[in-house]
């Protein structure tokens, strides 16, 4: 079938590709300024501390050094993502009078090079009182546990309530009723590159940001809130970006010490965070302890949910708040309850924050919202899938009060699934697939930053030669996003992809944009790109009609640099002749568009949704306990697919990701001390973990999004470890409720059952 | 019908919404109200979270019902 597009859906290497792969891309890691400094970061080793003094004397005399920092040099101001909410603001980021966990920083210095403020870091004193600590959520919220932060009772950050329906009597009417404790795990992001930051404050009062991050609109505005400065006199820029995951949108050590170390001496300082620093002294994803309730009629029609989670917060808010709200929206997903109700707490603790990561609570509810409803079809003698099916979304369908599911192709993603697991035929002994429905959001509506701009903006300018630059404050972080971005421009304006330059990330050059989070710049951002691209258009078309003195009755298109008549392609001119032409019509001015996208009457969480299901296959050794990912198939429906190319490639990190969250990534601690901060020690799935993958995608159109388009990057952590708790349950009849899903448990859990069996 | 906040005048439809208003805020203000009503707020929290059915909401909104109705 021929495509009606010419651009996308093509299969399209990322457009900095050359670049990443030939090693000239220039991160933040590499930019190099004259008279730059290097900077470090002193951190608490107590988890919970009075600060007494600071002694930076004999650090000052080391020669090399040229500044040494600590709370007292700041504003005293904290800073936090959740602006709206001044009290969820929580993080001075250089401590002045109390640390919170391991890993909060206390100081910093600037020297020559990193040798010497790494030597200058030991000459500096801190005299702390180490106060009693508190590590577990179920321990913080007793009424005799250590404050975290003062007066913040039962050291309950903050509590979320989602409720529709009549709950409790829609449980009366159930002929089967589950309530299931599961608990999740911590989760690091690893990111390629850690944290980094280069600061460069000008005698004129400017400050000039290179950093790493996944907003550089949200970089400014909090250096702007923290520094006491305008906003347009901060200019942050993202260059490459190695990863983010959810851990890079708020404003971290390293970018604030290096922008306090160079505010003092007026020189740039650069900072970047070594990989012991990277796991223990940034953000994480959030453990949870999941309480839940299911109740069923007896053909398997969910009547009710209801959902308590008790949330790890770590020492500061974060993004945290988002994560304990959207876990509970999605722990409804992805199916029709009409009943649900849902608590949430996010408590702290005196360990490293938790806060936003790839899927952003989601994958927590997921886990345990699939797991509990293998358990519900295996009670009620109903097949998983048959299960899903009867209660999954469809089209048009309105969560009560919370959100419009316009696209929804969760039934096609069920049938493939079937199919897929039917064609894999009888399985080896100790084999078993698992499946995990899923769903996801496109881009949030929430507001918490408090921004005053659209949510996503973009600037294209066409060039006196037909060549296309978009400038958008979206960040390509190395999702590709400055790739679909470009594709959606070259295909709104009909011209090839090679004619489409694109600047992002930039705060001086770029229009504001909220950034890459929460799945939002393929529908977001390739909103206000395609918007701002239409606008060039109409421009050029105004003058096409008039040179060409089309009959007005006429529609003119532009497809492949030919600007032409509707339905009679061969009537047309260039379009490069053109816009040369347009240009001087308009006395010399480059021809612009502007677009902007804000979701509106969306509901309250997302404008569109994505959907999928997975089939995760396993093979178990019974002596051991060790499995391995046999199979990772996945129905994915993301709308109108911008890049396969770049859908696969989520797909596999996803699996990546999400298959060492259910297999085995967890920062274990002792007394608030994270125990595994290395590559080396924390298990990551490495390349030959990885199991054979397919995806099959699934045709939806999403009438929100840019060329029918939504979301594929977050989604696709939601269902794998799920998946695979379903796997090995079907594989040796063991069900782990708790992640990771390691050998060691799979282990025990065989011997428990064994045990049981003999004593029948 | 509708049920004023004590504290901060916030309307809720019901006395239950309201109660889910004044635990969830927390804040000292709102706290120190539901204590002086002979709960203690600490209390009302854990019954939450240790029990499905709301049942900290449920004990708030009976004392709630009584005092804050406003007959529109």
């Amino acid at each position: 079938m021929t495509s009606k597009f010419s651009v996308i859906g093509q299969r399209v290497h990322n457009i900095d590709g050359t670049e990443k792969v030939t090693g000239s891309a220039k991160y933040t890691f590499d930019v190099v300024l004259p008279n730059m400094l290097y900077g470090k970061i002193l951190r608490s080793p107590h988890p919970h501390a009075k600060i007494l003094k600071i002694d930076t004397r004999q650090a000052k005399k080391l020669i090399g050094v040229k500044a040494v920092v600590t709370g007292k040099d700041t504003l005293g101001r904290k800073q936090g993502i959740w602006r709206r909410f001044p009290e969820l603001c929580d993080e001075e980021i250089l401590c002045r009078a109390k640390t919170r966990y391991i890993g909060d920083p206390v100081a910093a210095v600037a020297a020559i090079d990193e040798d010497t403020a790494e030597e200058a870091l030991d000459l500096i004193e801190v005299e702390y009182e180490p106060l009693p600590a508190v590590f577990d959520p179920l321990e913080a919220i007793k009424e005799d546990a250590p404050q975290v932060h003062d007066g913040v009772e039962l050291n309950i950050n903050i509590n979320r309530h989602i409720e529709w329906g009549d709950v409790d009597e829609a449980f009366r009417k159930c002929d089967h009723i589950r309530e299931d404790q599961f608990k999740c795990s911590s989760q690091a992001h690893v990111c390629m590159e850690t944290h980094d930051a280069v600061a460069s404050f000008g005698h004129n009062g400017k400050l000039t940001v290179w950093t790493s991050t996944q907003s550089s609109y949200y970089i400014q505005r909090l250096y702007a809130d923290m520094l006491d400065m305008r906003e347009s006199d901060i200019r942050v820029m993202n260059r490459h970006t190695g990863g983010g995951f959810g851990s890079k949108f708020e404003l971290d050590s390293a970018q604030f010490c290096a922008a306090i170390l160079s505010q003092k001496l007026c020189q740039p300082v650069k900072i970047v965070l070594t990989r012991e620093e990277e796991f223990t002294a940034t953000k994480r994803r959030t453990p949870m302890y999941y309480f839940l309730k299911l109740g069923a009629k007896k053909d398997g029609t969910l009547l009710a949910k209801e959902a308590r989670v008790i949330t790890e917060g770590g020492a500061y808010t974060a993004m945290g708040a988002t994560a304990l709200y959207l876990t509970g929206f999605f722990s409804s997903f992805p199916y029709k309850f009409p009943n649900y109700r849902y608590d949430g707490y996010r408590v702290y603790t005196n360990t490293e924050p938790s806060s936003a990561m790839r899927g952003f609570g989601a994958p927590q509810s997921t886990f345990c919202g699939e797991s509990q409803l293998d358990m519900m079809a295996e009670d009620l003698g109903i097949d998983p899938i048959e299960l899903r099916r009867k209660n999954g979304m469809t089209p048009d369908y309105e969560v009560p009060g919370q959100a419009f599911i316009q696209s929804c192709g969760l039934h096609q993603c069920l049938d493939k699934i079937e199919e897929t697991i039917e064609k894999r035929g009888k399985l080896p002994p100790n084999h078993g697939i698992g499946v995990a429905s899923y769903g996801f959001m496109s881009g949030g509506i929430f507001n918490w930053f408090n921004t005053p701009y659209a949510f996503s903006a973009a600037v294209v300018r066409i060039n006196i030669d037909g060549k296309a630059d978009v400038f958008t404050g979206a960040c390509d972080i190395g999702q590709g996003s400055n790739t679909t971005l470009a594709m959606i421009c070259a295909e709104e304006l009909g011209i090839k992809l090679e004619d489409v330059r694109v600047f992002s990330g930039d705060t001086g050059i770029c229009p504001p944009d909220l950034g890459a989070w929460g799945s939002r710049q393929t529908l977001m951002s390739g909103n206000a790109v395609k918007r701002a691209a239409a606008e060039c258009k109409s421009q050029i078309m105004e003058f096409a009609a008039a040179k060409m003195g089309v009959n007005i009755v006429y529609d003119l298109d532009i497809k492949d640099g030919w600007i032409h008549i509707v339905n009679r392609p061969e009537r047309g001119v260039s379009y490069y002749d053109i816009v040369k032409g347009a240009i001087r019509g308009k006395d010399g001015v480059a021809i612009m568009g502007r677009g902007h996208y804000t979701p509106h009457r969306k509901g309250m969480i997302s404008p569109a949704y994505s959907f999928g299901v997975q089939a995760a296959e396993v093979a178990v050794d019974v002596e051991t306990g060790r499995y391995k990912l046999v199979n990772v198939t996945t129905a994915h429906e993301s709308g109108t697919v911008i890049n396969p190319v770049g859908i696969e490639g989520q797909l596999e990190g996803a699996i990546m990701m999400a298959g060492g969250y259910g297999y085995c990534e967890d920062q274990p601690m002792d007394e608030g001390k994270i125990l595994n901060p290395s590559i080396a020690d924390y298990k990551l799935i490495r390349s030959l973990d990885m199991p054979e993958t397919e995806i099959l995608e699934i045709d939806t159109y999403e009438p929100e999004g840019p060329f029918g388009a939504k979301e594929a990057g977050e989604g696709l952590t939601n269902p794998t470890a799920g998946a695979i708790g379903n796997a090995v349950y079907k594989a040796v009849g063991v069900r782990i409720n708790d992640l990771p899903i390691t050998p060691e448990k799979v282990f025990k859990a065989l011997k428990e059952k064994e045990k049981k069996k003999k004593a029948k | 019908m509708s049920y004023h906040c004590p504290v901060c005048n916030k309307v809720s439809s019901s006395a239950l919404d309201l109660a889910r208003h004044m635990i969830g805020r927390g804040d000292k203000v709102h706290r120190d109200w539901i204590n002086s009503k002979g709960f203690k707020y600490s209390e009302l929290l854990t019954l939450q979270f240790k029990s499905f059915g709301g049942e900290g909401f449920k004990a708030l909104s009976e004392v709630l019902e009584k005092e804050t109705k406003v007959n529109d």
